[in-house]
């Protein structure tokens, strides 16, 4: 029986809640493996096992609950090791890289932003910073609509526009929560955010982290946060994660 | 405006954001090289979606429809008049998040996996993202009423 790992914590880590449910259908039972001063959070895997939004909030559900009461360094969804042995020998054999992480990331949390215009709002602020834009939507607009070269040159303008106000955004979002970050980490772009970004905060400290975003909030009408967290330090689990993250291009990258 | 995902509160449980995480979930965390991972053949295709970044006719055409409709008289001549307007928007958008977030989630992945199967290795066809990005939050609101 192959063994499903979630994520690793010291031993002296408060026991985890009883009967939390792992990935696989019926939910396989969490256990913890010890190997000296560290454990391993695992299950045995089920047959076949598949992203599945159930079993993606198993994983997430495992290591939040495992984050809640203390410092894990979360695995990626999907490690499988052929049987606990195999776990306890690598906790073993890396105990002293595992114990450094843990100790650096002690107290710390993973809050993940990820923010998006308010495409009508931006369209104002675009339009108001730029006569030429808003002359030929109003060209247009007489013309009933413009002809289709006419809206083509229009929506270039305006989305070149909109993606350099992404660009100012962007920045302007990291460079006021930064200050409350002890690191950051960016995601990979995507045009489904104007900036996907991680930051590792001290719990403690998460309630300063979290006015301030609701700073950003309130300075910036026009861009919307969403915040996730605390979470488990999953873009902070390696030393040169955070260096790695903004390029990572598939699961070759950030490895160890 | 009263902006605060659920997440936010909770010290540790909840799967509000599970949408949002999704990517760190399966992109980001500790990989150790003596364990091997699932297939994700699916969730392949899901990482290239994310990464793709266009900038279409399809695209332009949309931004300058939006144009079109923008009610020029709201914008910058009646500028104390915008934060009406957004926190309105930004407050129907919160609802969803807190809670249309998992099946939000769903339909991603079940999307990657029909995507995988219909298109097979071929090239994923490229599509105005924005458009996208409209229909996602648009679902989730659906699916908060």
């Amino acid at each position: 029986m192959s063994t499903y790992v979630y994520g690793i914590t010291a031993s002296a880590h408060p026991a985890l809640p009883k009967d939390l449910a792992g990935v696989g259908d019926p939910p396989r039972p969490v256990r913890i493996l010890e190997a000296g001063e560290l454990t391993a959070v695992v299950s045995d895997a089920p047959e076949g096992l598949r992203p599945k939004r159930k079993d993606l909030l198993a994983h997430q559900t495992v290591l939040a609950e495992a984050g809640a009461a203390g410092v894990v360094l979360p695995m990626r969804f999907g490690s499988v090791a052929p049987d606990d042995d195999t776990v306890t020998s690598v906790l073993t054999d890396r105990a002293d890289h595992y114990k450094e992480r843990l100790r650096a990331l002690e107290g710390k949390v993973e809050y993940n932003v990820k923010a998006t215009h308010q495409e009508e709002a931006v369209l104002h602020l675009v339009m108001s910073a730029n006569p030429d834009i808003r002359a030929m939507t109003e060209a247009n607009r007489k013309a009933g609509g413009g002809s289709y070269d006419d809206r083509l040159r229009l929506g270039e303008m305006v989305v070149a526009a909109v993606k350099a106000r992404e660009g100012e955004d962007a920045a302007v979002v990291r460079s006021a929560l930064e200050p409350f970050a002890s690191d950051v980490s960016l995601g990979p772009e995507s045009t489904g955010w104007l900036v996907n970004v991680s930051f590792l905060v001290d719990r403690e400290s998460a309630d300063r982290f979290l006015t301030e975003v609701e700073n950003v909030r309130g300075n910036n009408p026009h861009i919307e946060l969403r915040v996730n967290g605390p979470l488990p330090p999953y873009s902070f689990v390696e030393p040169d994660a955070a260096e790695h993250a903004g390029t990572a291009a598939g699961p070759g990258a950030a490895q160890e | 405006m009263t902006v605060v995902p659920a997440q936010q509160t909770g010290g540790g449980g909840g799967s509000s954001g599970l949408y949002d995480v999704l990517e760190l979930v399966l992109d980001r965390g500790l990989v150790i090289d003596a364990f091997v991972r699932v297939s994700l053949v699916g969730i392949e295709i899901l990482k290239i979606d994310v990464r793709v970044v266009v900038a279409s006719v399809d695209t332009y055409l949309r931004f300058a429809e939006a144009c079109n409709r923008l009610d020029l008289e709201a914008g910058p001549h009646r500028s104390p008049g915008l934060p009406d307007l957004v926190g309105e928007v930004t407050e129907s958008g919160s609802r969803g998040k807190s809670k249309g977030a998992l099946s939000g989630a769903a339909d991603t992945i079940s999307d990657a996996f029909k995507q995988a199967r219909d298109e097979g290795g071929r090239e994923r066809e490229t599509e105005s993202r924005p458009r996208a990005r409209k229909s996602t939050s648009s679902r989730r609101k659906e699916d908060d009423e």
